[in-house]
């Protein structure tokens, strides 16, 4: 298992290693740069600006003293957009916000979305049956970009609820909507895998083993079916997880919470370089580690499965 | 030196009316509440004066920091640091005198010197101030030789000949340079705090200012607050206690924040002006601003397409455009119908008899239709040109428009919309047929929009060129009146039509009715917290 886990962690350096090259190139790809802009700016102020970031370098070189910067000391370097920031500053603002909306926002799709999942399989063909199904379909059809600004309007612009946008260090108010907003799709995709899951399992072997010898359905929901039905479910939260601690744009555009997901989409758009690769990086590594939990856990649940 | 006593003294004059911070109207009762919130379209990037490029931010700059003059509310020219000046007699040196009693808010005296260090900063390569070339355009001495790493930083044209009396040399006399420095980019700083923090200077908590207020917070993507600095000269006169500016990316989402009483000024998104108005008239207003918006032709006669090397048919593609309809039907804002470059209501510029503005459609239709046919087009030969514009609601709005007007007068319109960057990475290097431009004056007066169509112009993206209006360009900055020479530049830019004029700019508006000092009036749109006040109802 250690062992398993080492080579796993020893493939994930060269991959992080090939998404930042593959990036780094894209981006420079583009056509634009960071400080190009309607008001074309001089030459010799453009060279100043380049001769300041080190972009009159040569490319390889720009590349790799970018590297050596992370290796080296951890220094994402600066944002060449946000010039009283660097890109730790950034991520170091942005993260912890998306980081906390992203989790509470995981667990109410994975609490609702298993429960829901798991009647509507239990409950098969009933109108309980109907209604999940309904729900988590007309929750993955409307997008949240359509959802934030009907929850604007109903909470605070109708209701007085709710603020309608700002952090605010997390407070619970400044939390409801982007919640709501985030985890509503991806609870409904948890139900939907759940379900169908969840109703292969039920007509298994060894469901109809235990209802033979008398268990009580409640029992043989929890301890046999659940576990085996939430495999393909893990498979799917490792990048879910990801996803959402990583931050929507649409909930930062919407709600000025201030995280990094809007600032990832910023920075491309601006040819903000390194606070992109920097943002790219991050969610790379989450990924990597995460899809190794997922796999770890795999093992837990399912001792068909050895590493 | 020998100053112009005469001259001096009726600057002096001019400058010496109190320049009161909120100016309370007689029959006025100050509100219980001071505070004030307003919206922001996105972050403000930098809290450096010297590095800040943004209008947003220099709203933020103005309350932070303040420079040698300030704005009025209707635009005009009041003291700020310094009290008045002198001007030599070959109009070439001026010397500032500072108040004494302004001070940083860490409590030092603002002196001369920390003006000498700001502007130097802000040609020195070193600082890679996006603005540098403001120094150049303030034509600052040695300024251009200084940010091309020609001249060392202390060769610039400013001394403190004491700690109140800082004196600025030009290399031409340059009769709107005086206007020109309520620019957030020459306002002074502190070198001690910079020079301690580095970059990091800019932070909440150890920004030293000597606006009005300071920096109480500033959380990127969220809000910035700004509370008061008792240290400021004027704060005596100063009412807004608290002032927070929240971030909020979508327009119609910070309408509904404001409907809702989170904000008391925000934007009103395209097209809801005329539905606002009437359920909300004394909150929704819409006033001129400075920026004109244009569709450029590329007439670079190696990269331009060559139907447009013909004035004929310039002109053609810029009659047919039926601007009524773009402003009442698709913008529904207040905004003025364009037929020239200069925003109509600058400072001092005199409109020249332009004859297609007073045409009606019809006959600027037809007249198209007339230049197309002699220019060799027409159904046989259709023109075929494409056009270049950035994503954006409106922007689309209108090209859809522009398209069906020159179908019309059979031309075929392909539009292209692409990425902001790519779009003007693509303008700037002349690579486009047609394509949507704007552009905001930095300061009021005519030079700030007829300096783009220049040939020396680093703007001048469609390549315009017109040995008569470089010549008037480089008259008017020695000329005593330049406006009649911005006229017949003007003149020229319709004669040619390097651009077709669409609309000029209005700042629509939602701001809560019992909000006063606003600067409305003033056409660059600058406002200043301190002159701000809330009335009782």
């Amino acid at each position: 298992m250690f062992s398993y886990i080492a080579k796993r962690l020893a493939v994930a350096v060269p991959t992080l290693l090939l998404l930042i090259v593959l990036s780094f190139l894209l981006m420079h790809a583009a056509p634009g740069g960071p400080f190009t802009q309607e008001r074309a700016l001089p030459p010799q102020i453009l060279a100043n600006l380049e001769a300041k970031y080190g972009l009159d370098q040569p490319l390889w070189r720009q590349l790799a003293s970018y590297v050596w910067g992370i290796v080296a000391h951890f220094d994402f370097g600066p944002s060449f957009i946000y010039k009283d920031r660097t890109v730790n500053e950034i991520i170091a603002q942005g993260f912890p916000v998306t980081l906390h909306y992203g989790t509470l926002s995981f667990l109410v799709a994975v609490l609702a979305g298993v429960s829901l999942g798991i009647c509507a399989a239990i409950y098969h063909n009933s109108w309980l049956d109907y209604l999940a199904v309904g729900v988590s379909i007309g929750a993955q059809v409307l997008p949240n970009f359509v959802m934030a600004p009907i929850l604007l309007l109903t909470f605070t612009y109708w209701l007085r609820w709710l603020p309608g946008g700002g952090w605010e260090d997390g407070q619970w108010p400044y939390l409801v909507m982007p919640v709501i907003a985030l985890s509503t799709s991806f609870m409904a995709s948890i139900a939907r895998i759940t379900r169908a899951s969840m109703l292969e399992v039920l007509t298994s072997n060894h469901i109809r083993t235990a209802r033979a010898k008398g268990l009580p359905e409640r029992q043989v929901i929890l301890r046999h079916a659940l576990k085996p039905a939430l495999l393909p479910v893990l498979s799917y939260l490792g990048p879910a997880f990801v996803t959402m601690i990583t931050g929507s744009v649409v909930v930062d555009f919407y709600f000025s919470t201030g995280g990094i997901g809007k600032s990832f989409v910023d920075s491309a758009l601006n040819r903000d370089y390194a606070v992109m690769l920097g943002i790219t990086i991050l969610v790379g590594a989450l990924t990597i580690l995460f899809n190794l939990v997922v796999d770890i856990l795999y093992a837990w649940i399912d001792p068909k499965i050895r590493y | 030196m020998k100053t112009n006593l005469l001259l001096s003294t009726i600057l002096s004059m001019s400058l010496a009316f109190p320049a009161l911070a909120a100016q309370v109207q007689p029959g006025e009762t100050l509100a219980e509440n001071q505070e004030y919130t307003y919206w922001l379209l996105d972050a403000i990037k930098s809290m450096d004066p010297q590095i800040n490029t943004d209008v947003e931010g220099s709203g933020i700059m103005r309350s932070l920091f303040e420079g040698l003059y300030n704005e009025d509310q209707n635009g005009g020219l009041v003291p700020g640091v310094a009290t008045d000046y002198e001007l030599s007699e070959d109009k070439t040196v001026y010397t500032f005198h500072l108040r004494d009693t302004a001070k940083w808010s860490n409590g030092d005296p603002v002196t001369a010197g920390d003006f000498v260090y700001a502007w130097k900063r802000l040609a020195d390569p070193a600082t890679a101030s996006e603005y540098a070339w403001y120094m150049e355009l303030m034509q600052v001495k040695n300024a251009a030789k200084i940010i091309a790493g020609e001249a060392p930083v202390d060769d610039l044209g400013v001394r403190a000949i004491d700690d109140h009396t800082f004196e600025v040399t030009i290399d031409a006399p340059l009769p709107y340079f005086p206007k020109m420095l309520t620019h957030s980019s020459v306002f002074p700083v502190h070198q001690k705090t910079i020079e301690t923090l580095g970059d990091k200077w800019t932070e909440a908590g150890s920004l030293v200012g000597n606006g009005a207020y300071v920096l109480n917070e500033h959380i990127l993507g969220e809000k910035v607050v700004m509370e008061r600095n008792p240290l400021y000269w004027d704060d005596a006169n100063t009412v807004i206690t608290k002032a927070t500016a929240l971030t909020i990316n979508d327009e119609n989402a910070a309408l509904t924040r404001y409907l809702s009483g989170e904000l008391d000024r925000t934007q009103v998104p395209a097209g809801q002006y005329p539905r606002l108005k009437s359920e909300y008239p004394d909150e929704a207003i819409s006033v001129p601003q400075s920026c004109s918006y244009i569709y450029m032709f590329n007439v670079d006669t190696a990269k331009g397409p060559a139907a447009l090397q013909d004035i004929r048919v310039r002109k053609a593609l810029s009659y047919a455009i039926d601007r009524d309809i773009i402003v009442n039907n698709i913008l529904q804002g207040g905004q003025a119908p364009s037929y020239n470059w200069t925003h109509a209501a600058t400072e001092g510029f005199q409109m020249p008899q332009i004859d297609y503005a007073s045409w009606t459609q019809e006959e600027r239709t037809a007249k198209a239709k007339e230049l197309l046919a002699e220019a060799g087009y027409g159904p046989d030969n259709p023109l075929k040109l494409t056009l270049n514009y950035n994503t954006s609601e409106a922007h689309k709005k209108i090209a859809i428009a522009v398209q069906q007007f020159w179908k019309g007068v059979g031309v075929d319109l392909t539009l292209n919309n692409m990425e902001w960057k790519v779009h003007t990475d693509k303008m700037q290097n002349q690579d486009f047929e047609v394509a949507r431009y704007a552009w905001c004056g930095d300061y009021n007066e005519a030079s700030t929009y007829l300096d783009l169509f220049t040939s020396y112009s680093g703007h001048n993206n469609g390549k315009f060129f017109s040995e008569r209006y470089d010549e008037l360009m480089k008259q008017s900055k020695t000329a005593a009146d330049p406006n009649p020479m911005y006229t017949e530049a003007e003149q020229i830019l319709a004669d040619e039509m390097p651009m077709a004029p669409i609309y000029q700019y209005t700042k629509v508006e939602m701001i809560k009715p019992d909000m006063r000092g606003l600067g409305l009036n003033n056409l660059m749109q600058n406002w200043y917290l301190k002159d701000m006040y809330r009335v009782a109802n």
